[in-house]
């Protein structure tokens, strides 16, 4: 996997990346782990910050970062890592719980 | 509501708030939100004439192709106004009191404001008035919501088209008629697409694209008129005297702020081409805020005055707007502890940065490509049907243009612009769009953490930093933080306190995020030279401004790695601080790793060695919820139904 090394952005570059997001789903469209209806407000929203739902919360756990999802951003942004990231906020909410 | 009130409103009985915005647009509402996040109690009214919520308006483009179905261009999820307590007003505001601090709405009514801020955004040029035919039936511009539902009713009664206009939105129309099935026909006016961000070469190779995916070209045409039978469209004359027949007439011709209001305030506002704003997007009158497409910002590349009118820095202005209202808020309070977060947001504004598809084409433009003056080399590179072009000052980049199948790490590259990072070393990987812009960035943190061990002193710091910025830079900006000395009216904004305010924000600004621990930790040799010492110690202003942002910051990547923090492992500590311990790769099913950890405990001693290897290895197993082994994340209460479901789904696929 050679773009793996893109998996793991800064903490500051995944909120500048969910602010540069456009919305227009076309990595959900391609995301083959996306199982059920998840508007992209609600995840970039989830993603940053505040409590995750569920149905967000099993998408996250269903992403296996296949990486399908980069390489049809309009604006070149990795939702991957945005997923990545929304896995260690999953993880630490489930911690705290 | 004081707008149903017709007549004779004296201004105690105006409603009023403290924080007024003008437009729900994605700057107004992330103004608004963020606001809200600041400052918990205030009241914040949004005022509209737009029947519908925020939408992702670069979205509309899929939505004209039926990718997207309405409820999917939210911007913000359903409820966020009420959720964050953000009244929004259906009206029409007509004009800007600005002694007396009110907007007078459409109908008589009036509105009291605090702060107010302008985010109208823009509205589409269209044809030249002049144009015969202007009118007919069929002849749209796309650039609201309403527009484009138009557009798709209309589609199905559609066979050719005339796209007319020469800029990434008519590329993006004609793109999008063409995956219905519709012939279109493309007039521009000149002889290369987007003369200023795109140069000849990169101009031919779109064309080419757009060429090949099925489009009519015409060059250097314009419209002269348009024909119609009973009201609706049936053709197109061009200057050339050439008549197409169609059905649809789409006008891409750019659009202008719209800036109204600006004409009608009661003080002058400095306007040209957009509402000019400083850093601190405050207007030439006090208490006037403007944000988005309505905005015109300083270039810091070139000095001039010009509109953004993109989505990322429309998200930026609105949350820089909302701070610097914030500020104005809190009043002479905000005068010691204000500023240092605008001065930070501001200084991450950096840069204009647009990244699109144009078809199969990704388009990326950083900067000023084509930025020629002496001091500047240019580089290009149009080899595999790429191109890629980057203006180069010495060591720096201040320009870059790429054209290709595969978008480069376009963020990425805006900050090596911004932070005016050397790119010797990645010159051909930028050329080439196979840049490593993580290995890149967390190489220059490494060396500046190098240096900071070494030398015991804190380095010029700011350029690795994530949202610093070299003092090159933070000096430019802060001397453009006022709109320009020839200007008529001085910046009222500028209150008394503000030289020796502004003297120990600058001062105070390679403290970024990541870096203040180690400023705490370290001892600072000698202590910068600030006027005001009390300003840098307000603990109570300090959570205000940070808690919005404090996940973001505290959760942070270590940089040095690559890996994801390691996740602190609540009552099984005995276990857990072993778990680091090595083991044989055999036997590291994470299944049995708790227990596996215990019975390996003697092992320490071969601790260092394998160490590293573990690390590695270790997020990959915990994050990751596909493989047959559990994760660790489940070894508490509650995790492990969360996992089991997790992997259901993942075996579902």
């Amino acid at each position: 996997m050679r773009d793996s090394v893109l998996l793991h952005k800064t903490g500051p570059q995944v909120v500048q990346e969910l602010q540069a997001c456009i919305g227009c789903n076309e990595c959900l469209l391609v995301c083959p782990a996306l199982a059920e209806p998840i508007t992209i407000d609600v995840l970039n929203r989830e993603t940053l910050s505040g409590p995750i739902s569920k149905p967000v919360a099993r998408y996250a756990r269903a992403c296996y970062q296949c990486g399908a999802c980069v390489a049809p951003c309009p604006v070149g942004l990795h939702r991957d890592a945005m997923m990545m990231w929304l896995k260690v906020r999953l993880l630490r909410s489930g911690r705290e719980e | 509501m004081s707008r149903e009130n017709k007549a004779g409103i004296s201004r105690s009985y105006v409603e009023s708030a403290d924080i007024v915005i003008v437009g729900n647009g994605i700057a107004g509402l992330t103004a608004a939100v963020e606001a809200r996040q600041l400052a918990p109690d205030a009241r914040i009214v949004i005022i509209t004439d737009q029947c519908h919520p925020t939408i992702n308006t670069p979205a509309l483009k899929q939505f004209a192709t039926g990718k997207l179905e309405r409820e999917q261009l939210l911007a913000y999820p359903a409820g966020t106004e009420r959720e964050q307590r953000i009244h929004v007003i259906q009206a029409h505001v007509e004009s800007i009191n600005a002694q007396g601090k009110y907007l007078c709405l459409e109908g008589g009514g009036g509105f009291g404001y605090n702060s107010l801020l302008i985010a109208t955004g823009s509205k589409p040029n269209g044809l030249p008035a002049a144009t015969p035919g202007r009118d007919f039936d069929g002849v749209l511009t796309l650039h609201r919501l309403a527009d484009y539902l138009d557009l798709r009713r209309r589609l199905c009664e559609v066979s050719q088209a005339v796209v007319i206009g020469g800029g990434v939105h008519a590329i993006e129309t004609v793109m999008g008629l063409l995956t219905w099935g519709i012939s279109v026909h493309w007039l521009v006016r000149s002889a290369t697409i987007m003369p200023r961000v795109l140069d000849q070469a990169a101009s031919s190779l779109v064309l080419e694209h757009i060429q090949r995916a099925g489009a009519k070209i015409y060059l250097e045409t314009e419209v002269a008129g348009i024909v119609g039978r009973v009201g609706a469209v049936a053709g197109v004359i061009t200057n050339q005297n050439q008549l197409i027949p169609c059905q649809m007439v789409l006008v891409c011709t750019g659009t202008r702020p719209n800036a109204a209001l600006a004409q009608h305030c009661t003080e002058p506002m400095l306007c040209k081409n957009g509402i000019l704003v400083d850093d601190h997007l405050r207007t030439s009158v006090r208490n006037i805020y403007a944000a988005g497409d309505v905005a015109a910002l300083k270039n810091p590349q070139t000095g001039s005055y010009e509109p953004r009118a993109q989505w990322y820095s429309a998200v930026l202005e609105g949350r820089i707007a909302a701070t610097a209202m914030i500020d104005d808020l809190g009043g002479r309070q905000s005068d010691r502890r204000g500023g240092s977060q605008s001065e930070r947001e501001s200084s991450s504004f950096g840069v204009p940065w647009h990244a699109t598809h144009l078809g199969e084409l990704s388009m990326l433009t950083v900067g000023n490509p084509l930025y020629w003056s002496d001091e500047i080399t240019t580089l290009t590179d149009s080899s595999k049907g790429c191109y890629r072009l980057m203006a180069l000052a010495g060591d720096r980049l201040v320009g870059y243009l790429s054209l290709g199948p595969k978008q480069p790490d376009s963020l990425a590259i805006k900050r090596i612009v911004d932070d005016c990072l050397p790119v010797g070393s990645i010159k051909k990987a930028l050329l080439k769009g196979t840049l490593d812009a993580r290995a890149y960035l967390s190489q220059r943190r490494s060396e500046a953490a190098h240096d900071l061990v070494t030398t015991g002193k804190l380095p010029d710091l700011a350029p690795v930093a994530s949202t610093g910025k070299s003092a090159s830079i933070v000096r430019v900006l802060s001397a453009t933080a006022s709109l320009p000395a020839a200007a008529p009216v001085p910046m009222p904004g500028v209150k008394q306190g503000q030289p020796a305010a502004q003297a120990s924000k600058t001062a105070r600004l390679p403290e970024t995020g990541p870096l203040r621990t180690a400023i705490a930790t370290v001892p600072v040799p000698a202590p910068m030279p600030v006027p005001a010492p009390a300003s840098l110690a307000v603990p109570a202003a300090i959570p205000r401004y940070t808690a919005p942002l404090a996940i973001v910051e505290s959760e942070e990547i270590s940089p040095f790695t690559g890996n994801l923090p390691a996740v602190a492992r609540p009552a099984a500590s005995p276990s857990g601080s072993k778990r680091f311990q090595p083991r044989p790769l055999s036997q590291g099913s994470a299944r049995g790793r708790a227990s596996s950890g215990q019975k390996l405990l003697p092992a320490s001693a071969k601790l260092p060695a394998i160490n590293v290897n573990s690390k590695e290895k270790r997020p990959l197993r915990n994050l990751w919820s596909y493989g047959e082994r559990r994760p660790v994340v489940t070894n508490h209460g509650g995790g492990h139904s969360k996992s089991d479901t997790a992997r259901r789904t993942a075996s579902a696929h």
